[in-house]
């Protein structure tokens, strides 16, 4: 296909992933690598549109106050060609725990998805940990 | 006519049918795919190499890994910052312009914001529909879906038209490779994500010839002498025949730029 932007993301994401010190990390620059988020809870909402998609995960407290985290992933044809779809990552409502890199410019509740595992194991690995 | 010749004339026929004396796949291809003008048919799907073909997801039961998945990271060719390693040279006063608009990329690169990608950026077509004296390309982009609509009757560039991001094509063919003229763009698009901006004079010329029964060549030359020193010959791009068609392309809203904290590049290879 042609997008073609799709690498945008996408190289953004392997120099996170690789550790790599080159020019092309966009989300070097929107999140820190350093500051990782897991986060459990359930998907409420997915946006399913480009240039990234946003997962939706409701995390409710112990006093059960639900916050909202808006997880940032890759565009949606990346997602397409792995085979996921809204329904498959919502999976139900089951619980699932994300593991994410936090916003650098202090957003709270934003981060960078980098995998999504749910109860009975499976996982989506989005991203290089 | 000899025993022999009838009966090779009229047994051939039937030994076809009964595909006994099958023409090699690539031969019947490449004789087919013609329209009935007798020009090339490049209609079709096509992969063009440019996107993300390095994206190669690893299935393990119901769990899937796409990228972090152990193993040695793609080699930078198949990271999206090919094919196109070449950038267009500018005339030594616009320089500063161009390494200006490069490190301001973030906040100035069209594409970034969901705008049409421009010519040459977008690319070889996804998908071409073909008929005599016309070509339709589509495209599938992460800024949405486009076509551009190729007349290859002769007709002239339209006049009456308003510049814009994917111009205005005319095409003919050169022997067997079509050659696409593309005028009348808007400014709103760069060649290159690094700043390489270009006039209303802009004038691209693509050229689109089959190399093989599933595989074209797409390669395109740039023109805009008040800006740059030289024509800028993008470098050929292999496109190969795909049974994955285009879908609806998801809607482009860009909503990540905002949280950038520094000018840190986002690269787009087109």
């Amino acid at each position: 296909m042609g997008p073609k932007t799709f690498a945008a993301a996408v190289l953004a994401l392997l120099a996170i992933g690789v550790g790599s010190a080159g020019a092309h990390h966009s989300v070097a620059g929107q999140f820190d690598n350093s500051r990782r988020a897991k986060i459990t809870g359930t998907i409420s909402k997915i946006d399913w549109i480009n240039p990234h998609t946003y997962i939706y995960l409701d995390v409710k407290s112990d006093k059960g106050e639900v916050t909202t985290w808006r997880l940032e992933s890759l565009p949606t044809a990346m997602l397409r060609k792995a085979g996921l779809t809204s329904e498959k990552l919502i999976s139900g409502g089951a619980t699932v725990t994300a593991d994410a890199l936090m916003a650098r410019d202090g957003s709270a509740h934003l981060a960078w998805l980098l995998k999504l595992t749910y109860e009975d194991g499976h996982f989506f690995q989005l991203a290089g940990e | 006519m000899s025993v022999a010749t009838t009966r090779l004339v009229f047994g051939l026929p039937v030994l076809l049918a009964c595909g006994v004396l099958a023409l090699p796949a690539a031969a019947q291809s490449a004789r087919e795919a013609r329209l009935a003008d007798g020009h090339p048919d490049f209609s079709g799907t096509w992969e063009n190499g440019s996107g993300i073909d390095f994206v190669q997801p690893q299935q393990k039961g119901a769990s899937v890994c796409i990228f972090g998945c152990g193993g040695a990271p793609p080699p930078p060719e198949t990271q999206g910052a090919g094919p196109t390693p070449s950038r267009p040279q500018y005339r030594p006063e616009f320089a500063a312009r161009v390494a200006d608009l490069a490190k301001r990329q973030v906040s100035e690169d069209p594409v970034l914001r969901c705008k049409a990608p421009g010519v040459p950026r977008i690319g070889p077509p996804d998908k071409i529909v073909q008929r005599p004296g016309e070509a339709l390309f589509l495209y599938d982009d992460v800024s949405g879906n486009f076509f551009r609509i190729v007349p290859t009757d002769g007709r002239p560039h339209i006049t009456d038209t308003e510049p814009s991001f994917l111009g205005d094509a005319v095409g003919r063919w050169e022997g067997d490779t079509l050659v696409v003229e593309t005028v009348k763009f808007n400014t709103d698009t760069w060649l290159t994500d690094d700043g390489a901006f270009h006039t209303k004079d802009l004038r691209v010329v693509e050229r689109l010839r089959r190399t093989g029964a599933d595989t074209l060549e797409w390669s395109a030359t740039v023109y805009d002498p008040t800006v740059l020193s030289a024509p800028w010959q993008v470098p050929p791009r292999a496109e190969r025949a795909t049974k994955v068609d285009m879908v609806e392309a998801a809607p482009c809203i860009e909503q990540s730029l905002s949280h950038m904290v520094d000018d840190t590049h986002h690269t787009n290879p087109r």
